[in-house]
């Protein structure tokens, strides 16, 4: 085995789904970890439970990228697949998401009855400049998978993985003991640590190269290793809430799975609604109880929602809503990314819209959002939006353990966090439409909320002054955040010069590689992801104007007539001419090299 | 349930709030006064008590009596208040819902909020028809009454609730009228006592779009149910009527009953057993103070 050393490289394993290409992918992942390298992880999901084995639709499988730095994005293009046959091949083929020497592992076990789409698939491989290596799965370990009744590859791939990637098999080993060891008979476990072993072997002995990411550490201290979904949810625990009401919706689902398991412990409750609708009702009673309570959804519940999220600004009643966007319009790509929520957020409710946006791009923001969440639906009693997506919810990788909080009342919020999110304290007092916001068990104060417009003693009123009265209470409360924002942090050093890269969400990561990379080649090329993208910072137009140029990078459909969606909305706040630089609803991530071409583009015509 | 036992006795003046902005004869009006005499017979702390609602004509009580309320969105009046419940089970929970709130926009959560049986009196205000956005057909609109979006008469055949309610498997069905001050009261009281979802029907007069229907000075189309443990029969209107020994418990009794198009007033069908997902959600918690959170990442170390 020839051994070609890399500081960082990605590769995938493409497999049925149903057969384990993830549960393999966290195993060597976890390995990683332990061995001091960087991971990042994006799962591919397929939309449906069990398409059918050998189809298009069925691939399913783990993309990993690994470092000797730290990673916070999926990166460019993969350097090794693994496939299972030639159609997850084919399929995964269509996004040209490898590198130019990308070498690919085709298993030629179901070659015999597909001779002819096995040499056309290796055939568009080559095309395209792939290397093919046709591998088989060797007798031995075809016995060992006909006893596991056909299960078990997804070990073999992994053993030869292992090889590649010069990890040890001992450590290995420990990993699947780790992952199976409490929910497997001990025959079966035995049987898969022996498939592991022989695609272990097969590779030593049949591969000729491997490829050797050396890293002694992965940082200091405690670590963890958390998709966004979890971090979001134990965020939700950390900052106090008691109760989640959400209904079962991909890829929001997995928040409410999460706490089902855990949240009881610590005083909260799961409560699975009978549709989107009440799921959102019942966390607004819960809230004017006094009670911290949220709703987790996406882009189909979000529409749903809406005509409650106005009802809780004009009552006047905390609410928290966490939306994981997905692609749309309408059910769209349910396990795939976009951003094209933002707007729907902002102004989706009808009438006048007073809400805070919170948008979140790393692990530490998910495990954060919620606190500060809180800490603004309880400050102004106004709806709060925690923005995530697909990609944010699902990609994981090992962070430093993030300190905990155990936050019970909001004014406690901790300055580490408001300072991650570049805020200041919001004022002490704020004055409300209603003056009373006594919660029930209070004798003599009676508070009677409803979405009519009210006066200041909370009673039904229709006249002129009042209503208006009652709108710039709201807008006031929102102007509070605008007032408390301080100019939002920059990636890099380039605090001005040619372009400024605007983001949000989960471009975070490929937005700060591909900056930091500019300026080291000498590019005045600045970059930020607002992290609170409604309302914006009052200063940020000057900031905008130490650059000559200002673009975004979105997940969201644009063209020559229409705008993206963080574009249009920044330039309409700003009058700075917002390019929408990157406007791409592929459902795929966007990567840094895209990023980092189009921007040297833009130079080039400055 | 919570009383208050060392402050002063809660009167009828100490819940009123404003004139409520409803029409001259309207049945809402007696049914705000059964609530509020039944709160003044039980001594209900109104600080304790939440009236909550959906949108329409009914949609105004919360605002018309001096406890707690919360008027929400059309037909989402339960999963406020489950809300509540869940959240805040000392409290006393009362739903205010019309007919096309209830079962026409608010459907769904009926049949969720009846089968999770979370501790609530349910009241359904049933005018047959659509009032406040000014006459339109109901779900419970009677076949042939002519409305505003179907002026030559109402298609279809109304939903008959107490049937429905049966179906879902409602642990309290009662049925009564906002013109029987007594039965009212005595049906609230009743519906309270019972730990679950109470369901209480009330035919509901709306002089302004509908004069004719409940012919409210006849007692011929209805009967009274009774039994020692059901509600007693209205005793302004006992004696100028049927009234007929029905067993509450019976369940294939009540479903009989609620086939017919004869109208009943009584307790119809009480489960005192239905288990309520509140206390299976609320069982799960710790009964010591909830853990930190120090130890939240302890699973994902690596």
């Amino acid at each position: 085995m020839s051994k070609e050393s890399y500081h960082v490289n990605r590769f995938e394993l493409l497999m049925d789904a149903g057969f384990g290409a993830q549960k393999a992918g966290d195993i060597l992942i976890s390995a990683f970890a332990h061995t001091g390298r960087y991971v990042f992880i994006e799962p591919m999901i397929p939309a449906e439970i069990s398409p059918p084995a050998r189809s298009r639709p069925a691939l399913s499988g783990a993309i990993i990228r690994v470092a000797d730095f730290d990673l916070e994005n999926i990166g460019n293009t993969t350097d090794l697949m693994v496939a299972q046959h030639e159609i997850v091949l084919d399929r995964r083929l269509d996004d040209e998401e490898y590198s130019p020497s990308c070498r690919v592992l085709l298993d030629m076990g179901d070659q015999k009855n597909n001779q002819d789409s096995y040499e056309m698939v290796m055939k568009r491989a080559n095309k395209a400049g792939l290397r093919v290596y046709p591998f088989e799965i060797t007798d031995e370990a075809q016995t060992i998978l006909k006893f596991l009744a056909g299960k078990g590859k997804n070990m073999y791939y992994l053993g030869m993985l292992s090889a590649i990637y010069c990890v040890p098999e001992d450590v290995m080993i420990a990993e699947i003991k780790s992952t199976f060891g409490k929910k497997l008979k001990e025959e079966i476990l035995n049987k898969n640590i022996e498939i592991f072993h022989q695609g272990h072997e097969y590779a030593t002995q049949n591969i000729d190269f491997s490829f050797e990411v050396v890293s002694e550490s992965n940082g200091e201290g405690e670590k963890v290793l958390i998709d966004g979904n979890t971090a979001l949810s134990l965020g939700i625990v950390d900052a106090g809430f008691k109760l989640i009401s959400g209904y079962p919706i991909t890829p929001a689902s997995s928040i409410m799975h999460t706490l089902a398991k855990i949240f009881p412990k610590y005083g909260g409750m799961v409560h699975q609604a009978e549709d989107e609708i009440s799921a959102v009702g019942t966390a607004v009673g819960a809230y004017f109880g006094g009670t911290p309570s949220l709703t987790a959804t996406s882009g189909p519940g979000l529409s749903l929602k809406q005509e409650f999220i106005g009802y809780a600004s004009a009552a006047e009643i905390p609410l928290v809503l966490a939306d994981i966007q997905r692609s749309g319009p309408s059910t769209g790509m349910p396990t795939k990314t976009e951003q094209s929520d933002l707007l729907s957020s902002i102004y989706g409710a009808h009438g006048d819209n007073t809400q805070v946006v919170i948008g979140v791009g790393t692990m530490l923001d998910c495990f954060y959002a919620p606190q500060l969440a809180r800490y603004f639906a309880e400050k102004l009693r106004l709806p709060v939006f925690i923005m995530s997506d697909f990609q944010m919810a699902n990609s994981y990788k090992v962070i430093p353990k993030p300190k905990t909080f155990n936050l019970k009342n909001v004014e406690d919020i901790s300055d580490e966090v408001l300072n991650h999110f570049d805020l200041d304290r919001l004022p002490l007092d704020i004055e409300m439409v209603r003056d009373d916001q006594s919660n029930p068990g209070v004798p003599g104060h009676m508070r009677r909320v409803t979405g009519l417009n009210t006066d200041n003693e909370g009673k039904v009123n229709y006249f002129a002054k009042t209503n208006q009265r009652s709108h710039a209470v709201r807008n006031e409360k929102v102007h509070h955040v605008r007032r408390s924002m301080r100019e939002p942090q920059m990636f890099g050093d380039c605090r001005e010069g040619d372009v400024l890269v605007l983001g949000w969400g989960s471009t975070h990561g490929a937005i700060s590689e591909a900056v930091v990379s500019c300026q080291k080649q000498g590019l005045k090329v600045g970059g930020l992801c607002f992290r609170i993208i409604y309302p914006l910072p009052l200063m940020l137009a000057d900031v905008f104007k130490r650059f000559k140029k200002v673009v975004t990078v979105e997940g969201a459909y644009g063209d020559k007539y229409k705008r993206t969606p963080l574009a249009m909305f920044v330039r309409s706040k700003t009058l700075v001419d917002v390019y929408p630089m990157i406007s791409r609803a592929t459902g795929r991530p966007i990567t840094p090299k895209t990023i980092e071409n189009q921007v040297k583009e833009l130079l080039k015509n400055l | 349930m919570s009383t208050s036992t060392d402050s002063p006795k809660i009167t009828i003046k100490d819940l009123n709030t404003e004139n409520p902005r409803w029409c001259a004869g309207c049945g809402d009006f007696s049914i705000i006064m059964g609530l509020k005499r039944f709160m003044v017979n039980e001594q209900l702390a109104p600080h304790d008590t939440v009236n909550v609602s959906g949108i329409g004509c009914s949609g105004r009580a919360p605002f018309y009596v001096n406890s707690y309320g919360i008027h929400s969105i059309h037909g989402r009046a339960i999963p406020v208040a489950l809300g509540l419940a869940l959240t805040r089970p000392e409290l006393d929970v009362f739903i205010h819902s019309g007919d096309g709130d209830a079962i026409s926009i608010g459907g769904n959560h009926l049949i969720h909020g009846i089968n999770k049986n979370f501790n609530c009196v349910f009241i359904l205000y049933d005018n047959e028809l659509y009032a406040l956005t000014k006459s339109q057909t109901s779900p419970t609109t009677r076949k042939g009454h002519k409305t505003n979006t179907q002026p030559s008469g109402t298609y279809l055949e109304p939903i008959k609730a107490i049937r429905l309610v049966l179906g879902i498997g409602a642990s309290f069905v009662a049925n009564t009228a906002d013109w029987m001050p007594d039965h009212l009261t005595n049906t609230l009281s009743a519906a309270f006592a019972h730990k679950g979802f109470s369901f209480v029907h009330v035919s509901q007069r709306c002089p302004h779009f509908d004069p004719y229907n409940f012919e409210h000075k006849s007692t011929d189309w209805f009967t009274f149910l009774k039994h020692e443990k059901g509600i007693a029969p209205d005793r302004r209107l006992a004696d100028k009527t049927e009234v007929r020994e029905h067993d509450p418990f019976d369940l294939n009794a009540a479903f009989n009953l609620s086939n017919e198009d004869r109208t009943y007033f009584g307790l119809i069908y009480h489960n005192p057993d239905k288990p309520s997902y509140v206390d299976i959600v609320r069982s799960q918690l710790p009964e010591s103070p909830a853990a930190d959170t120090s130890e939240l990442f302890k699973p994902y170390a690596i």
